[in-house]
């Protein structure tokens, strides 16, 4: 490579390789080289997410992250969907707490358009930022949160477990969607000052990986990056760091028109990075991962509680990481039944540990999960900027699954212990009601607070 | 006012040379027992897909015991000959596998994901399941349990809500598509192991059986392994089962599910029409595409990106069945969602788009950038051996040759525009469209009633 150093294949690569550059504007530019299928993915992570957000102003990084497919200087109207799709590629942008991300994967000889396409709103994105888009895109984003939130059954489950699980005040106390009050009272001149302040070229990481060839592919992004201006106009984030356990359980009762009683909790976890955050995924895997995991065991085979159990993983870099539990139950069974088996399992595997046979599921369940991800040119150029922004370095990436695979029983053990207690989750009920009993909603739920 | 850029800018590239690419060709095999295999070698995809499809379609479900084929699918990884239940989840997840399977019209689908280094053993499971499933009495209570407690978790939802409607709405009570493919409360109660068992042994052999496994096959002896594990698999040769033609009433109408105090309306607007063995299927998804494939087709450039009425609108042509003598059908259909207010405002804008492609019909440029990227995708879209083997099963299932999908590229970029529209405007005609609308009856229905597109019923939601 003509700039920046060549990676050797690390021990647990599989083989991946990834080559690291730096341009002038502070841009940093990752790429990784993959011929066996003639496609490219382009990803550009923005190092910047909901936990962002000032007061009053929840929902306004992924409002923008939409402002970004509305035109830029060159591209006209939806011009970004229609160049790459016509161009037989795919594309989309996420937001999360922590970052905004934007991609394209094309066909290989497809690849420079998606570099101008992503330099062309880096640099000149406010060129065709208007109020027709700001409002139309408001809208399109409150139906969005009304359709995967507001519009079913335990959709907000989710915001109100961030809520109390990080406390009022704290950068991770909102989800990304926002509050529908907050997108009414975003302005075009709070998108345009978000563009100023977060977009970038030093506030970014491009990956590029497929069937590429790396010294032309530097060259393009040399041209269309090379001459936007970086800045350090960014505030530094908030501070997201909180005591290790929340030290008293925190509980909210829901009374919803919902199918069913669910018990769903947070559980304040170690941060991503850490060894210890690799442990407990591996803890809650053995505890609620699949079909042959402790609480599943326990709940849906041999008591037959609950229609589905299980645990998930929120990752975390600056702040802590969630452990989401959730539980439907079946049929009349009543929420402190299911509460006290769980506790059951938490405290039995703090006391004993994984087995080795758990182990060894539970890391070849996490292998596979690594191996999807990055078997894709997509996930793989995801991963990249992932590690790039948040840890410094790409190249972790390719190690991850290995780091997964050196963590042993007693760390799990350990982790547990310490965080998978009671007195470290905030929990949230779900009390169904009938229609009927709507109008005494508000009173209800005051009451259960 | 607007923002001068300070960037240096440079004209929009220019595509460089396209590499080819093709949809891959499976290679095509039987074992001893019958089993048809489908193999295809992925060069650097670890993670092997398995797809079995089993001639165990819904229709041949016996009367009363909606579900059992779901029940059946759900019930081969709860134990076998060798394994407890509990003891197969873990062997399986050991292997760090996945193994999903549901029931269809078409048939059972049993799909099974598995990193390359431990598909051996992998498939020695999946070959237990299959051959030696235990259906023992109280895994498959417990299996109709959980299915009857899901059954309100499916009614709450109102996408899941919307086509429980549009199925009933479409399809002659008498037929298995206008039922839930899952079954009832009354027939999933109805559901035991001796029925699970009796439609096993019906419906389940290796002759009417197609496995096919999609990866990086290098160093891999796949006909041993493959006889060593579904080789073991025994049953009785192959009866042909007559299937009855698929039929729908589309008389245009409209039926409300009423959910009060929702603040959004789901929709659902479909009908039956040609599946993949027509002639027209190629000018179908074309025509389907420049509708509504996208957010810049001709739906959501109304509804998202000029009225902000909706997160996406998406029009679709799904195989219900399909087969070579004409009887299958696809459902085509549009859904989406839209804000409670503006459900009146949003359903007149659709039927607008709906009306203006069948007067001015589609342009060159829509055509040309459909094409673009319908064929363009196809090496993104299938970078992974799932997606290979799913398609090729799917294939399978609908007695298509192997070379389908390969064929309908080519097919999709000599087909023209004058085509595409006749094909969108047949499959969507203004006046023939059965419309589900999931929402709030109280606020929606005078203003849907106002616009004429057949006449409104409400239902109650459960």
């Amino acid at each position: 490579m003509p700039m920046g150093h060549t990676a050797t294949a690390q021990a647990g690569s599989g083989g991946l390789t990834a080559t690291e550059h730096r341009l002038a504007n502070g841009l940093r530019v990752v790429l990784s080289e993959d011929h066996l299928t003639p496609v490219a993915a382009v990803c550009l992570w923005y190092d910047v997410g909901s936990r962002h957000e000032v007061k009053g102003r929840t929902g306004l990084a992924h409002l923008f992250e939409h402002l970004m497919f509305q035109g830029s200087g060159q591209v006209k109207g939806n011009g970004h969907f229609e160049l790459v799709q016509g161009a037989g590629g795919s594309l989309n942008g996420t937001t999360s707490f922590e970052r905004t991300n934007y991609f394209e994967t094309m066909p290989a000889h497809q690849l420079e358009l998606a570099l101008w396409l992503e330099a062309d709103r880096m640099g000149s994105l406010l060129a065709a930022l208007d109020d027709e888009s700001m409002e139309n895109q408001r809208d399109v984003v409150k139906n969005e949160r009304r359709q995967r939130y507001d519009n079913v059954p335990y959709g907000t489950a989710f915001e109100k477990l961030t809520a109390l699980a990080y406390p009022e005040g704290h950068p991770y106390h909102h989800t990304p969607i926002g509050s529908m009050a907050d997108l009414d009272a975003a302005t075009l001149e709070d998108a345009r000052a978000f563009f100023r302040t977060y977009y970038a070229p030093n506030n970014a990481v491009l990956s590029v990986v497929g069937d590429i060839d790396p010294e032309q592919t530097l060259a393009w992004v040399e041209k269309y990056f090379g001459s936007i201006a970086g800045h350090d106009g960014k505030p530094a984030p908030r501070d997201g760091s909180l005591p290790e356990v929340i030290g008293e359980q925190l509980r909210e009762i829901v009374e919803e028109e919902v199918p069913a009683r669910a018990l769903m909790a947070a559980y304040r976890l170690p941060e991503d990075g850490t060894r210890a955050c690799d442990a407990v995924d591996l803890a809650l895997t053995v505890l609620g991962g699949g079909e042959s995991s402790r609480l599943y065991n326990r709940l849906v085979r041999r008591d037959r509680t609950a229609v589905a159990a299980g645990f998930g993983l929120l990752r975390l870099a600056g702040a802590p990481s969630l452990g989401w539990l959730d539980v439907k139950t079946s049929g009349d069974v009543e929420v402190p039944v299911i509460e006290a088996a769980i506790d059951e399992e938490l405290a039995r595997f703090a006391a004993e540990g994984p087995t080795a046979e758990e182990m060894e599921r539970a890391q070849a369940q996490l292998e596979r999960e690594w191996l999807d991800r990055l078997g894709t040119v997509a996930g793989r150029a995801d991963e990249l900027c992932r590690y790039a922004v948040l840890f410094g370095d790409p190249q972790l990436a390719l190690t991850a699954v290995q780091r997964v695979l050196e963590v042993t029983a007693e760390e799990v053990q350990e982790v547990a212990k310490a965080r998978l207690r009671p007195d470290n989750r905030a929990v949230l009920v779900y009390e169904p009601i009938t229609p009927e009993a709507t109008a005494d909603q508000d009173e209800n739920e005051e009451a259960a607070r | 006012m607007t923002e001068l850029a300070t960037m240096d800018f440079h004209p929009q590239p220019q595509a460089g040379e396209a590499k080819p690419w093709a949809f891959p060709a499976p290679q095509r095999g039987t074992l001893d027992n019958g089993l048809t295999v489908l193999r295809c070698h992925r060069p650097g995809q670890q993670v092997v897909a398995v797809e079995v499809c089993l001639d165990a379609p819904l229709e041949a479900e016996p009367a009363g015991l909606d579900g059992v084929a779901t029940i059946m699918a759900r019930a081969f990884s709860e134990g076998t000959d060798k394994h407890s239940a509990e003891e197969f989840a873990a062997e399986l997840e050991r292997c760090g596998a996945t193994l999903d399977a549901h029931a269809d019209h078409p048939g059972v689908r049993l799909s099974l994901e598995v990193p390359v280094s431990r598909l051996a053993k992998a498939l020695g499971l999946l070959a237990d399941a299959l051959r030696a499933p235990a259906f023992a009495d109280s895994e498959v209570e417990r299996l109709v349990r959980n299915r009857l407690d899901e059954i309100p978790h499916e009614l709450a939802n109102p996408s899941r809500r919307a086509a429980k409607e549009l199925s009933k709405e479409l399809f002659p009570a008498t037929s298995r598509m206008s039922r839930p493919r899952q079954g009832t409360e009354e027939t999933v109660e109805s559901i035991d192991s001796a029925a699970v068992r009796g439609f096993y042994e019906k419906h389940v052999r290796p002759a009417t059986a197609t496995v096919v496994v999609v990866g990086d096959l290098t160093g891999i002896d796949l006909d041993a392994l493959l006889g060593d594990t579904l080789g073991s698999w025994t049953g009785s040769s192959a009866e042909s089962r007559p299937v009855p033609p698929v039929t729908a009433d589309d008389t245009g109408r409209v039926v409300i599910v009423d959910r009060p105090g929702a603040v959004q309306t789901q929709l659902l607007i479909g009908r039956i029409g040609p599946d993949r063995h027509d002639r027209v299927w190629p000018a179908q998804v074309l025509g389907t595409y420049c509708l509504g494939g996208t957010l810049t087709s001709r739906l959501d450039r109304v509804l998202r990106e000029e009225k902000g009425y909706t997160y996406g609108v998406r029009a679709f042509g799904q195989v219900m069945r399909s087969a070579p003598d004409g009887t299958g059908a696809a459902m085509l259909a549009i859904s989406g969602s839209v804000d409670t207010p503006n459900t009146g405002p949003a359903l007149q804008d659709l039927w607008t788009v709906l009306r203006t492609l069948a007067e001015g019909g589609l342009t060159d440029a829509e055509r040309d950038v459909a094409v673009q990227n319908l064929v363009g995708v196809a090496p993104l879209k299938y970078e992974t051996a799932a997606a290979v083997a799913s398609t090729l099963a799917d294939q399978v299932e609908q007695h298509l040759p192997d070379d389908f999908q390969a064929t309908l590229y080519r097919q999709l970029a000599a087909t023209g525009t004058v085509e595409a529209t006749a094909a969108a405007v047949s499959a969507f005609p203004i006046d023939r469209l059965v419309t589900v609308l999931v929402g709030d009856a109280a606020q929606i229905r005078e203003p849907v009633e106002a616009l004429g597109v057949g006449e409104v019923t409400v239902v109650t939601a459960e």
